[in-house]
């Protein structure tokens, strides 16, 4: 090979240019390459585009929602003031244990043993003593006359009267009970306030406003059987002016029929 | 593969050209060869170049296009939003004016009221009644001894066995016991009605100084305030309720008894007439 080199240098230096100029050689260094400064100028437009349109866009977006955090951290939801609320919350829940433990408070106040049952039923705020409510009633204010000891008519405002009474002496027991359950049930809301977010707080807020409505229905209920009662006791009274006139006519009559006798 | 395939290509003109004596054909075959190793050698530059540019600004496109639109959307959008916050839903001007109001109507009803309800309603003008006025109003709830004593000094003790009746004493016992009662548990009504008075101011004064997130812990709590409010007025109409049948029942058996002794005196009546 080498001799025929020496021996062809002509036709050996056309095979070595050949070489050169037609080979497929690596690719050198781009920048020196004009496609590659094409490349370059692209990948630049590309890098100009994000930078001023995705990067500008994102931070005017960022800008506006920093803005939303800081008003929402500092105007609607101030974590100083929302543990402010929660502290006067815990605060009530002791004004809210006084006023239960003042509905606690014995006042029974009879003397006699009679008196006493009677009294010992209407304080229990138990329901389950009303079935004995209208013996020990009877024990202390008697029982109907027997249907010979009055006329009808004073019987049935005597029977009348008497279930009246009965009916808002049982109320006034399942008035205290329901009472006693709604001042637990306000505790247990309020406990649950304490503890609550501000995004969950109004649904305890609905749930106790469920329990007011409850209890108004409940104080209605006892304002109906009180004047229930004033309504039997109104139409007693005129019963007693009917029978009294009733009386006095047939006194008049038989003071007559006996003075004509005589 | 166009570098094995240049390779080949080129070894086949270095035989051709080693091998080759005429110098007419060495021409003819350099010729030749340099032709064929230049199509077989030359990269398909141009035609890359191209595409490079196409993609370029097909990414060029999309940025100026989608994303340019889809962020400013987005943009438009969280302004709106933060705009609706700050100048419909919750505007600062209209918080720190409630606050304000708040303020106001503390100061302006809050001891109005107050001295109102402080006006001494006393009225007994002799020292018995006088005691028992001023215990049955102390709001306090550690005396009812002291209560019970005073309310006998001013409507007497409850008859003797041989002074009454075994019915009329019970009944006396009755109607005393549960005026006591009622008296007793209005003192503790009173005192509950102070606490609640001072939970509403409390509310109240936070309230003063409450942010819109931390305002329905307060609704909440004043709501749960409302519910022992209920639940107090329930136990003084239950105090009512047994006050008023005790009173209806009471007069409900004089009318019994009233039945039975006109019965009697009629019998008697009845019995003298036919003497005669």
């Amino acid at each position: 090979m080498t001799e025929w080199t020496a021996g062809h240098k002509l036709r050996s230096v056309v095979l070595v240019l050949v070489l050169m100029f037609t080979g497929p050689w690596p690719a050198r260094a781009q920048f020196v390459s004009p496609c590659c400064a094409l490349l370059v100028a692209g990948l630049s437009s590309i890098q100009s585009a994000l930078t001023k349109v995705v990067g500008g866009g994102l931070n005017q977006i960022l800008g506006v929602d920093k803005a939303m955090q800081q008003f929402q951290q500092a105007v609607v939801w101030p974590q100083n003031l929302i543990n402010q609320a929660r502290g006067i919350v815990a605060a009530l829940q002791g004004n809210f244990n006084q006023i239960q433990n003042l509905m606690k408070i014995p006042i029974n106040s009879a003397t006699l043993p009679v008196s006493q049952q009677l009294e010992q039923i209407l304080l229990s705020h138990n329901p389950n003593q009303i079935a004995q409510t209208s013996g020990a009633y009877t024990a202390l204010y008697g029982p109907i006359p027997q249907t010979t000891a009055a006329a009808p008519q004073v019987l049935n405002i005597v029977d009348m009267t008497d279930a009246a009474a009965q009916a808002a002496m049982k109320r006034a027991i399942e008035i205290d009970a329901l009472a006693d359950l709604e001042l637990q049930a306000a505790n247990q809301l309020n406990q649950s306030i304490q503890a609550a977010a501000p995004g969950s707080a109004p649904i305890m807020e609905a749930e106790a406003d469920a329990w007011l409505i409850r209890a108004n229905a409940y104080t209605q209920a006892a304002t109906a059987d009180l004047i229930r009662l004033r309504s039997v006791d109104l139409a007693n009274a005129s019963a007693d002016i009917k029978m009294g006139a009733a009386n006095t006519t047939n006194l008049r009559q038989a003071l007559a029929n006996l003075l004509q006798h005589q | 593969m166009q570098v094995l395939v240049y390779t080949i290509f080129f070894a086949t003109l270095t035989w051709l050209m080693m091998t080759v004596q005429n110098r007419r054909r060495v021409v003819a075959v350099t010729l030749a060869g340099v032709m064929v190793v230049t199509l077989v050698g030359a990269p398909p530059s141009a035609q890359a170049q191209i595409g490079i540019l196409g993609a370029i600004q097909a990414v060029l496109n999309v940025i100026n296009g989608v994303i340019q639109t889809a962020l400013t959307g987005i943009n438009t959008v969280r302004t709106a939003v933060n705009n609706l916050q700050q100048l419909v839903v919750w505007p600062q001007q209209l918080i720190n004016q409630a606050r304000a109001q708040i303020t106001q109507m503390i100061g302006h009803y809050r001891n109005l009221m107050r001295n109102i309800f402080k006006i001494n309603l006393n009225s007994t003008t002799l020292p018995a009644p006088q005691a028992l006025e001023a215990i049955i109003r102390d709001h306090q709830v550690g005396n009812f001894q002291a209560l019970t004593a005073m309310f006998a000094n001013n409507y007497g003790a409850i008859p003797v066995v041989t002074s009454a009746s075994a019915g009329d004493r019970a009944i006396s016992d009755m109607d005393d016991a549960l005026a006591l009662d009622n008296l007793k548990t209005l003192k503790a009504a009173d005192q509950a009605t102070d606490i609640e008075l001072q939970s509403a101011d409390a509310i109240e004064n936070s309230s003063s100084q409450a942010a819109p997130g931390s305002a329905p812990f307060l609704t909440a709590t004043a709501i749960t305030s409302a519910i022992h409010a209920q639940a107090l007025t329930q136990k003084l109409l239950a105090a009512e309720l047994r006050q008023e049948a005790a009173r209806i029942a009471h007069r409900n058996t004089l009318r019994k008894e009233n039945a039975s002794n006109t019965t009697q005196l009629r019998g008697v009546l009845l019995n003298l007439l036919q003497h005669q």
